[in-house]
């Protein structure tokens, strides 16, 4: 498929077709039930209280008058914590209530439930807790050079992950260097966290949630809660938004532990300030790099360092810093590459996953500095990278070699090769200006840049992790037609999985009626919906599941299965990983890598210093597109976060304080903000993963920001190494 | 939010009273900023008064040609009305340039002029704001600034006034109506321009309106070069953005001269800063780009921006310049 927005229908609505999605009427007709919306007759609310200070020691909390207030029914401290207080997804680092000391403004201390949210707001209000302010560790990179407070036990690295190949000391006739800085992006998921948590009679609990991973959420709460798995039973509640916002845990563990005190049903819902302090955010990074090469541009070495600030607690920032280490080079050829990246501890908010994982950061950085070795070498930007472009058969900087198609070189020359937009003529629409229609530009001053990038994602778990997805597929006849009911605990987070998984059932058995059950924990674990990884391991899970039925089915055609049920479960792998060596960075640490290019071109107004996005258009390998419609909608939205990061968002944090926890104050993109695409969709089969697909949801996100600030900067002539790019910068004051 | 009364007004002077007399008493208008505020804690009263059922619905025609703006008129509707449109265009951008659509169809003409700054320690009650309690200090002046004032600011506050529409009725010399509890049944006219104060001594008087003062309309000047009028606001996203900064401004042009103009800039100060000094050194004066330049400089001189918002003065200097030049048929070039 190439250049199309229309998506090819087959008459199965299999694979390859764009069927409509089933959530998808009732999320436009605002009828969906998000977990924020979930109800119980005789529940409770429950409410958070947080710490004020980034860095305090507790000397105290009293919670007496709180619990006095009529409808307040219970007032739980880490003291109420049965099991272990500590949880985490890397490392169990982050109390369900702190005790001794608060890392981070916002750092849950008490919970309550009361019988109205109000009351139990107004039973937070009664709390005392006492504080002795200490002196808070914000600067990531003098926290990794040991400066400031130890916040944990071993100081303040949470991970440092060298990689080196080839010559330490490799030399080169042209060398380009620069320090780069990344904002700390939001996921900015329009849902808050929220979930219900109901007492059962058993003594265990049910939970309701939206989540990213059922089953290590529910690993977390048994440890806190003291409780066997089969007590603590997860089902995904409707979740509005992702973008490993959340793969950790916000109200899970409270709202169980407020469940299981009061004997009631709890629900727990954040509004949108605490949100802000409610979810992990994409690291902000400092980023030195180095580049040298022969005149030519071909690429000699790569020597880089960078800082990626994990706040409070680790969180995924041990994963992140790998991502960020072996993929620190980009999608290029290079023979020697000495990178060493490190997650720190700060009292900052805490950082973890986000579309692009580690990627993003260092994307803006390694294709900044290819636009600056380009003018170094007096070439142009697309011919410098394609001269090192990586291809199928590269050796990477861990020694992995790339087993399957690397198109880096096909995806730079079709967004080179799609048609420029026409330049400004006549009146013009002011919807097409910088500043839009706020009036503010009508053409004077305005210049217009092009700008390229590309980038690359791992795709699933890496590192050794054991990645896999549980499904249970069975196939009857349900009056006189033959059905098919899909089982998994895999997370629908919006991005189109239930439609994934009923395409790929209707292939494989060739029914029509095929019903994805509620996800949830009485069946194994599918992994995380993050690492774009669900369509490649669950889906390759129902897919073998599909193919064992079709076995048992033998000469037998679905519908003549009578009375029978075929029903078979099935735990799928992708194919092993390694971890990296611990000095070397050495091994084959990845499954899958993806692809995405971008050309930008922008419209500058260099006295206002507004930039509008004339064209952001793309190219991406997806291997696979299991479904058309949604890979479009994936590249959309991820090159439209990209731009985000590019122009606008940013949490701005002062001393560890959030200045801007509001969607008014912390800006996205508006549909004003964002150009329509023209995509480009490769599908070049990669030979180890089911269907030939590859990952399609972070690689958009990772070259969109790069490719805007490139344009930007042929705009302006600015060196602009910073994103968010703001007015300031542009006009230079 | 703390527990509130609610009462609805059947007559403006029901209302006043209920207010009067009543310290912890607020009018509620659309209620798009003052309820935000109560959930954040910022506004805290025990008595609401319902006004928008009070009879300022409307847009008026003055005797002489100008226009009343009833003060419970929504920015949509006064933006959509034809004779504003075409006779101060300036006030139609400025209210469309504001907030989103369905806060547009909510908010009040009298509550957009009352709505408080958006300073981000003034919201956040943890913080100290001495316009929130007077006397605790300015937490911006050191802190997180880039939105903040460039001209008028006092050692005690740095906030600017986040309204459009109050830049554009200060350029047009728009006076605003208000019924006091000293009023009996009579109004009092203060000028737009006089209705927002500069904070002094006091930031936590944002007007000069005492406790218990009503807007009941805002009139409209019968001004023919209104008719040439513009507004622009700078801004980090295309919609649903506060103003980094803004201008509105209108040109009368006598011959090869600038007869007379209006200027006002936002985003700039903890009032609508009309620009008297450009102003007047524009009269008499040729319409081009260096003496646009020159006046957007003079009123620009006595500007003293903080550690991160620098930028303002030269985006101020050259967003009046991208104005001027709009009005007087210099651009596109």
């Amino acid at each position: 498929m190439t250049t199309s927005t229309k998506s090819t229908v087959t008459r199965t609505d299999g694979i390859g077709a764009s069927p409509r999605r089933p959530d998808g009427t009732a999320k436009v007709r605002g009828e969906f039930a998000y977990s924020s919306d979930l109800w119980h007759e005789d529940m409770l609310w429950g409410a958070t209280l947080r710490s004020p200070h980034p860095y305090a020691r507790i000397t105290g909390i009293d919670i007496a008058r709180a619990l006095a207030l009529p409808g307040v029914y219970a007032v739980l401290t880490h003291a109420d914590v049965p099991g272990v207080n500590r949880y985490g997804l890397e490392h169990a680092d982050q109390p369900v209530l702190a005790e001794d000391v608060v890392r981070y403004r916002g750092e849950p201390v008490v919970v309550v439930a009361a019988d109205h949210p109000e009351t139990a707001r107004r039973a937070l209000e009664r709390v005392e807790v006492g504080y002795e302010v200490l002196d808070p560790v914000t600067d990531a990179e003098s926290a990794v050079a040991g400066q400031g407070a130890e916040l944990h036990p071993g100081g303040n690295v949470v991970r440092h992950v060298p990689i080196r190949r080839g010559d330490p000391d490799a030399a080169a006739e042209v060398v380009v260097t620069g320090r780069y800085e990344v904002g700390m992006q939001d996921q900015a998921f329009l849902g808050p966290e929220s979930g219900l948590a109901v007492p059962a009679e058993d003594g265990g609990v049910d939970l309701y949630v939206a989540t990213q991973w059922l089953h290590v959420d529910q690993r977390q709460i048994v440890a806190a809660l003291d409780l066997p798995e089969d007590k603590v039973r997860l089902t995904l509640g409707g979740v509005g938004g992702a973008f490993g916002g959340r793969e950790d845990l916000s109200i899970q563990v409270h709202a169980c532990l407020l469940a299981l005190h009061t004997g009631r049903p709890v629900k727990m819902v954040y509004n949108r300030e605490e949100s802000f302090y409610g979810h992990v955010h994409r690291h902000p990074a400092v980023l030195y790099y180095e580049h040298g090469a022969d005149r030519d541009g071909t690429l000699r070495y790569v020597r880089a360092r960078i800082y990626l600030d994990g706040g409070a607690y680790a969180s995924s920032t041990g994963a992140v810093v790998g991502n960020a280490a072996t993929l620190g080079v980009g999608p290029y050829d290079v023979p020697n590459v000495s990178v060493d990246c490190w997650g720190a501890y700060t009292n900052n908010p805490p950082c973890g996953a986000m579309r692009g994982f580690g990627a993003v950061q260092a994307a803006f950085a390694y294709e900044s500095q290819m636009d600056r070795l380009a003018a170094a070498c007096g070439l142009d930007p697309v011919e410098v990278r394609i001269r090192n472009a990586m291809a199928q058969g590269t050796v990477m900087p861990t020694g992995q070699v790339v087993d399957s198609p690397a198109p880096v070189e096909e995806l730079l020359r079709r967004v080179r090769a799609k048609p420029l937009p026409p330049e400004p003529s006549g009146e013009p629409d002011l919807r097409t200006l910088p500043g839009g229609v706020s009036n503010t530009t009508h053409g004077e001053g305005v210049v217009r840049g092009v700008g390229y990038a590309v980038g690359i994602k791992n795709i699933c778990f890496s590192e050794g992790f054991d990645d896999y997805a549980t499904v249970r597929v069975r196939l009857q006849v349900v009056g006189g037609e033959p059905a098919a009911t899909v089982h998994t605990a895999a997370c629908e987070v919006g991005q189109g999985l239930v439609t994934v998984l009923q395409q790929i059932v209707r292939s494989e058995l060739g029914v029509e009626r095929v019903t994805v059950e509620p996800s949830d924990t009485t069946i194994g674990s599918a992994g995380s919906t993050s690492a774009s990884r669900q369509t490649y391991v669950t889906g390759g899970a129902v897919r073998e599941a599909c193919l064992r039925i079709r076995d048992a089915l033998g000469a037998l055609s679905p519908a003549e299965l009578g009375d029978k049920v075929l029903d078979e479960t099935v735990e799928w792998r992708h194919r092993p990983t390694e971890e990296l060596h611990p000095e070397t960075g050495q091994g084959n640490a990845h499954v899958q890598y993806g692809f995405a290019a971008h050309r930008a071109v922008v419209d500058v107004d260099t006295e206002l210093g507004l930039v509008k996005v004339v064209a952001l258009d793309c190219a991406q390998d997806v291997g696979k597109a299991i479904n058309p419609q949604a890979v479009l909608g994936q590249i959309q939205g991820g090159s439209a976060q990209g731009l985000g990061l590019a122009v606008m968002e940013e949490i701005k944090t002062e001393g560890g304080v959030i200045r801007n926890p509001s969607f008014t104050d912390y800006l996205i993109p508006t549909v004003l903000d964002m150009p329509p695409m023209s995509i480009d969709v490769l599908e070049l089969a990669d030979p180890h993963a089911p269907y030939g697909l590859r990952g399609v949801g972070e690689p958009p996100t990772i070259s969109s920001t790069p490719a805007v600030v490139a344009a930007i900067r042929a705009a302006t002539g600015r060196a602009l190494t910073r994103v968010p790019v703001r007015p300031e910068h542009i006009t230079g004051t | 939010m703390i527990p509130f009364d609610y009462r609805r007004a059947g007559d403006a002077e029901t209302a006043v009273a209920a207010v009067a007399g009543n310290p912890g008493a607020a009018f509620l208008g659309g209620g798009t900023n003052l309820v935000d505020h109560m959930k954040l804690g910022v506004a805290e009263p025990d008595l609401l008064v319902d006004v928008t059922r009070l009879p300022f619905d409307s847009v008026d025609p003055l005797p002489g040609g100008g226009l009343r703006i009833g003060a419970g008129v929504r920015n949509s509707d006064l933006a959509a009305d034809e004779r504003v449109r075409t006779r101060y265009p300036v006030l139609a951008e400025a209210l469309l340039s504001g907030a989103s659509g369905q806060l547009r169809n909510l908010a009040t003409t009298g509550g957009n002029l009352l709505q408080r700054t958006r300073c981000g320690y003034f919201q956040d009650v943890t913080t100290p704001c001495n316009k929130r309690r007077p006397g605790e200090g300015c937490s911006a002046r050191e802190g997180y600034h880039r939105y903040h004032a460039i001209l008028g600011a006092s050692p005690h506050c740095v906030a600017v006034h986040p309204s459009d529409l109050a830049v554009a009725l200060t350029a047009l010399d728009a006076v605003v109506r208000v019924r006091g509890p000293r009023d009996g049944h009579g109004e009092r006219a203060i000028p737009a321009a006089e209705l927002h104060r500069l904070p002094g001594e006091h930031p936590e008087w944002d007007t000069v309106l005492g406790h218990g003062d009503l807007i009941t309309a805002v009139d409209l000047p019968p001004l023919p070069m209104a008719a040439r009028s513009r507004y622009r606001k700078v801004r980090d996203r295309a919609s649903y953005a506060f103003a980094l900064v803004s201008v509105a401004a209108a040109v009368e042009l006598t011959g090869d001269v600038i007869g007379d103009v209006r200027i006002a800039l936002g985003g700039v100060a903890h009032k609508p800063w009309r620009a008297t000094l450009a102003e007047a050194a524009l009269r008499g004066r040729p319409p081009d780009r260096a003496e646009f330049r020159a006046a957007a400089e003079a009123e620009l001189a006595d500007a003293q921006p903080l550690r991160d918002n620098r930028f303002k003065v030269p985006m101020a200097r050259n967003t009046i310049v991208s104005v001027l030049a709009g009005l007087t048929g210099e651009e596109p070039r």
